[in-house]
């Protein structure tokens, strides 16, 4: 390759570019706002109090063998 | 430092606020979301199926290759292509608009508003995907790997995709709440990503196509960063959510998934070049793609950490939630297809796995046994909360697990290894090419056998997902979203 054409590299290299310094600004951002501090705080977010923390949310259903089984022993 | 109290202060939670009108009960959100998951999911499974039977297809050919050879519209590289595309925009997308919206909404905190626009992007999106699919079957394919789809389907495909990045973007600016948790984080960024990579893409290689060899580098740019910045980013919102949730414990450590997150959205995007290696591009873009892929490392290893430590000591309640059966499984295969894709960057191992099986292999133990394991597991949690119903078999459950976890294993196995041996081979200059083409045929085999393990566990999947929703009389119904714990007691 010709080091001329390495200029055809351009318009992928000003999009890596672009991209990177996207990813820097909004870094930043978060930086910013506070979202990279008080982490363990931030990790209990999720739980609420209709699936909250300490409970288990899934388990597979209790087939019927098993439900008329529980049924009978009542 | 007043930002940061406001983040996490319980008054401000719309999760935990004592006033009704600030808080936000999941059970409404997942009702606001209901139509546009549902309708997804209906569309994620019916291309699952298609591109399963185009699958099969590929996969017998590759040892019989009179098979179906009569029909010009199913010759391999047409069937191969339109499974691909099936596969990834069809199964792929359509899942992640299911899944990881409805965690982008939970996570919002609010209920959904303009849903109208996810139904418009949604028909439209698997109209011009059926259009796109049809046109590869009937030869109008262009030949850029992973942009199969023609010029003319791509327009409709951009647009739904658009609204799609759209409604994203209001749902996170109206959210309730500061806090934004590392899985909205992971959403968010990749509703920007993929369509930087789709337009980029397109512009570049069909449109106003660039000359000589921007061309492929573009090509792999894209179609690596589908995985890596599409797919990826999505699974692991769906497991840093649902690990947690369904133990009902917090994620081990929320500072390296942060770290990950932003060593992913740094490094990831150089990494398609090493599919280049060996080509006529510049050594020191080469380089510089192998050196992205190798720091890979850094937010693979966080996340495995990560997720492998907060389910430490919980090994019970994983095998009895089918949703994180899936994810753990999903988990796994991240942490190892991750460090072996960084490895295979490495010159020395590529210039062994390149152009062989190996990477074919490589490709489906991302895409499937990580990506997809945990976006099923997304859809064993979502769905019963969506519906309001318990899953009707836990039977077709552990089918759909076993199937696909054999299947998945028996492909990536076989693919891998005997990949590996074909790339030894073809260095060897002693050993003919045609043998060593004739040697890959027991390992295209075992691939094919793999393929119908893995239609039995859609089968299941398809199955039970129907029965739920359309056989609601047989299905026991519940009282809330928090369907397992209020009713049948921990497991």
């Amino acid at each position: 390759m010709e080091a001329t054409s390495y200029t055809q590299l351009l318009p992928i290299i000003i999009l890596g570019v672009a991209f990177f310094v996207v990813t820097i600004v909004m870094l930043f951002w978060s930086a910013k706002k506070g979202h990279l501090r008080r982490f363990d705080a931030q990790a209990k977010t999720i739980f609420t109090e209709e699936e909250p923390e300490g409970e288990i949310s899934d388990k597979f259903p209790e087939s019927s063998k098993t439900t008329r089984g529980r049924k009978k022993n009542k | 430092m007043s930002n940061n109290s406001q983040i996490v202060a319980p008054a401000a939670d719309p999760y935990s606020s004592a006033k009704p009108s600030e808080r936000a009960e999941l059970s409404v959100i997942d009702e606001s979301i209901r139509t546009p998951s549902i309708f997804f999911l209906i569309s994620a499974i019916g291309w699952l199926m298609i591109g399963t039977v185009l699958a099969l297809m590929a996969a017998f050919k590759a040892h019989e290759p009179d098979f179906l050879g009569a029909y010009e519209f199913l010759t391999f590289g047409r069937v191969r292509s339109a499974h691909l595309n099936a596969m990834a925009l069809g199964w792929g997308s359509n899942i992640i608009f299911a899944v990881g919206l409805w965690i982008m909404a939970r996570l919002c905190r609010s209920p959904v508003d303009h849903k109208g626009i996810l139904m418009i992007a949604g028909v439209f999106w698997n109209i011009g995907l059926t259009i796109g699919v049809f046109g590869i079957l009937r030869g109008d394919m262009t030949s850029v790997e992973w942009l199969e789809i023609p010029k003319y389907a791509t327009p409709l495909l951009a647009v739904s995709y658009a609204l799609i990045g759209v409604w994203g973007v209001m749902a996170f600016k109206f959210r309730k709440g500061d806090h934004v948790y590392v899985s909205q984080w992971y959403i968010l960024a990749a509703l920007f990503w993929f369509p930087w990579l789709y337009i980029v893409a397109q512009a570049m290689i069909i449109w106003f196509p660039a000359r000589g060899v921007v061309q492929p580098l573009t090509n792999w740019w894209f179609a690596h960063n589908v995985l890596g910045l599409w797919f990826t980013p999505m699974a692991l919102a769906t497991a840093y959510y649902l690990i947690p949730k369904v133990l009902g414990r917090p994620i081990y450590s929320y500072y390296l998934s942060v770290l990950g997150f932003w060593a992913l959205a740094i490094f990831y995007n150089w990494a398609g070049v090493h599919h280049l290696i060996g080509g006529p591009i510049p050594a020191w873009l080469i380089s510089a793609g192998i050196v992205g892929s190798v720091m890979m490392v850094i937010p693979v290893i966080v996340v495995a950490i990560n997720h492998h430590m907060t389910v430490v000591g919980a090994h019970r309640e994983v095998w009895h939630s089918p949703t994180l059966r899936f994810i753990v499984f999903g988990a796994l295969s991240y942490t190892l297809v991750s460090l072996i894709g960084s490895s295979m960057a490495l010159r020395s191992v590529n210039e062994i796995t390149h152009f062989t099986h190996f990477t074919v292999g490589h490709a489906h133990h991302g895409v499937y046994a990580f990506f997809t394991m945990i976006m099923f597991g997304g859809v064993y949690y979502m769905l019963p909360r969506l519906l309001k119903r318990e899953w009707p078999s836990a039977g077709l459950i552990r089918i759909h697990f076993w199937g696909c976890a054999i299947g998945i294993t028996i492909m990536v196995v076989a693919l891998q290894a005997g990949g590996w041996i074909q790339g030894l081979q073809m260095n060897n200059a002693s050993i003919p090419f045609l043998e060593t083409v004739q040697n890959t045929i027991p390992w295209l085999k075992a691939r094919s056998i793999s393929g119908l393990f893995l239609t039995v566990g859609h089968i299941a999947f398809g199955i039970n997902v129907f029965w739920m929703l359309f056989a609601a009389g047989a299905v026991r119904a519940k009282n809330g979203p928090t369907l397992l714990h209020k009713e049948g007691g921990v497991a």
